[in-house]
């Protein structure tokens, strides 16, 4: 064998990790070749060499800061699961009144329009003040909603990553988030150091794809964003979200040889999927 | 009980199992990390980036994957892009190597540590594939098949890398150490 072969095998001589078969091959080359001799003798002051330098043990917080975030997942899991089946009861409920026969479906279908009528009169005539009580509960309503949104705001400005992710989190249950929730969130969608908590943030954002101005913020952020992960995360919310729109930003994706070959190749998926006539 | 089983406990729902392999493979990951940013903060993070991507993309396991090279791989990945926004220069914190032995006479401790110290600015010097490769072989111990698998390529190619990176080591060493490198 060549000496250039036998000199590949030296890492695995001096970890130990060559068979016996190829250890005595190595050792009779050795024998007859002074150039491998001194190769070995010299890689391994530096191999043996590397066994000194000191590895620091990682921080005891490292392993709570873990078992936060893994918390916060199996909360956010937990609630979409009820989410889930609240929302199947709810469809369950809604239609299971609704006759299978046609003409009972026709008799139902004429009992509404007539129900419909009527109450459109009745909305339509003056009516006295709200009671006081209705007014008081919907101020309560209120104030809350305000708490939630400044929870929400300070906990996505928080110094710990986790934290940030729990505040992108914790916008999911604000019911009618104001502008300044909304655009916090696309703030750390596109400037927040630590690719968790951007990805956190496009996950909260998908609540507000209804608004035009959210769409065109997650389309242009698509092209921008420097972690492949954060791309296909986005391309995958307008894809489900079904926004033409962003057609010609993934061609353009699809197009650049330096854009990673994943997300190239998630784009090039997405301009199918969007394509499709509905 | 094996990371592949567990992991696949974690890919279907039960996501508190993940608990036991950061248990396991953290430090790996963290030492992998700080020999390739040389940044103790940044490798503490990417070690949390990488389980909050097994968490997201858990669904992609395939089943019958080493595990530690699909960690590995993710981890890979991560410090990828984490490189790609740190463009600086890797600088690996030169601290004082404690001897334990008591049997080490001064001098002898004072050249190990020059040593160690010349050692360490060598391996912070190496282009960033072969301290990868390097890393992976002698630190994390990890096998060439799984190196392979890590880094995509076949058994042979990861012996030669792995060669050429200690002979590209030995080089700056000897050559910080004012020796010729043969």
């Amino acid at each position: 064998m060549s000496c250039e072969r036998m000199r590949e095998q030296i890492p695995e001589c001096l970890a130990g990790r060559l068979d016996d078969a190829a250890r005595e091959r190595f050792i009779a080359h050795l024998d007859t070749c002074s150039a491998c001799r001194a190769e070995v003798a010299q890689l391994g002051v530096v191999w043996r060499g590397l066994e000194s330098l000191p590895l620091p043990e990682p921080d005891a917080a490292m392993r709570s800061r873990f078992l936060e975030v893994l918390e916060a997942y199996q909360a956010g899991m937990q609630q979409a699961q009820e989410r889930a089946i609240v929302s199947a009861k709810r469809s369950g409920r809604i239609f299971a009144w609704w006759p299978t026969r046609t003409a009972w479906q026709a008799a139902m279908a004429a009992a509404l329009v007539i129900v419909g009528g009527l109450t459109g009169r009745y909305l339509a005539a003056p009516r006295a003040a709200a009671p006081a009580a209705t007014t008081e509960v919907a101020q309560l309503k209120g104030q809350v909603e305000n708490l939630r949104q400044l929870v929400a705001l300070s906990l996505l400005q928080e110094q710990s990553p986790s934290s940030r992710i729990r505040g992108a989190s914790y916008s999911d249950q604000i019911a009618q988030p104001d502008r300044q929730v909304q655009q916090a969130l696309l703030h750390t969608m596109n400037h927040d150091s630590n690719v968790n908590v951007r990805l956190s943030a496009v996950d909260a954002l998908e609540k507000y794809a209804a608004n035009p101005e959210i769409r065109r913020a997650l389309v242009d952020a698509v092209p921008v964003q420097d972690s492949p992960l954060v791309q296909i995360a986005l391309i995958d919310l307008l894809v489900q979200i079904d926004d033409r729109d962003a057609l010609a930003a993934f061609r353009k994706l699809a197009r650049e040889p330096q854009v990673d070959a994943d997300v190239r190749q998630r784009a090039t998926w997405a301009i199918g999927k969007l394509e499709v006539p509905k | 009980m094996e990371d592949e089983q567990l992991m696949q406990e974690v890919k279907a729902g039960d996501v508190g199992r993940l608990e036991l392999l950061f248990d396991r493979h953290h430090r790996a990951l963290f030492h992998f990390f700080l020999h390739l940013t040389g940044n103790r903060a940044a490798s503490e993070d990417l070690v949390q980036e990488v389980f909050f991507r097994i968490l997201k993309y858990r669904h992609t396991y395939q089943p019958g994957t080493s595990f530690r090279s699909w960690i590995f791989q993710v981890g890979r990945n991560a410090h990828l892009d984490y490189a790609g926004r740190h463009k600086a220069e890797v600088t690996m914190p030169e601290e004082v190597v404690e001897f334990r032995s008591s049997e080490t006479a001064p001098d002898r401790q004072a050249q190990n540590r020059q040593q160690t110290v010349l050692l360490r600015r060598a391996l912070a010097a190496l282009p960033r594939e072969k301290r990868e490769v390097l890393v992976m072989s002698r630190f994390l111990e990890l096998r060439y098949e799984e190196i392979a698998s890590v880094l995509k390529c076949e058994v042979g190619t990861v012996k030669v890398r792995v060669y050429r990176a200690l002979r590209d080591l030995s080089d700056r060493f000897f050559a910080l150490s004012g020796e010729r490198a043969s």
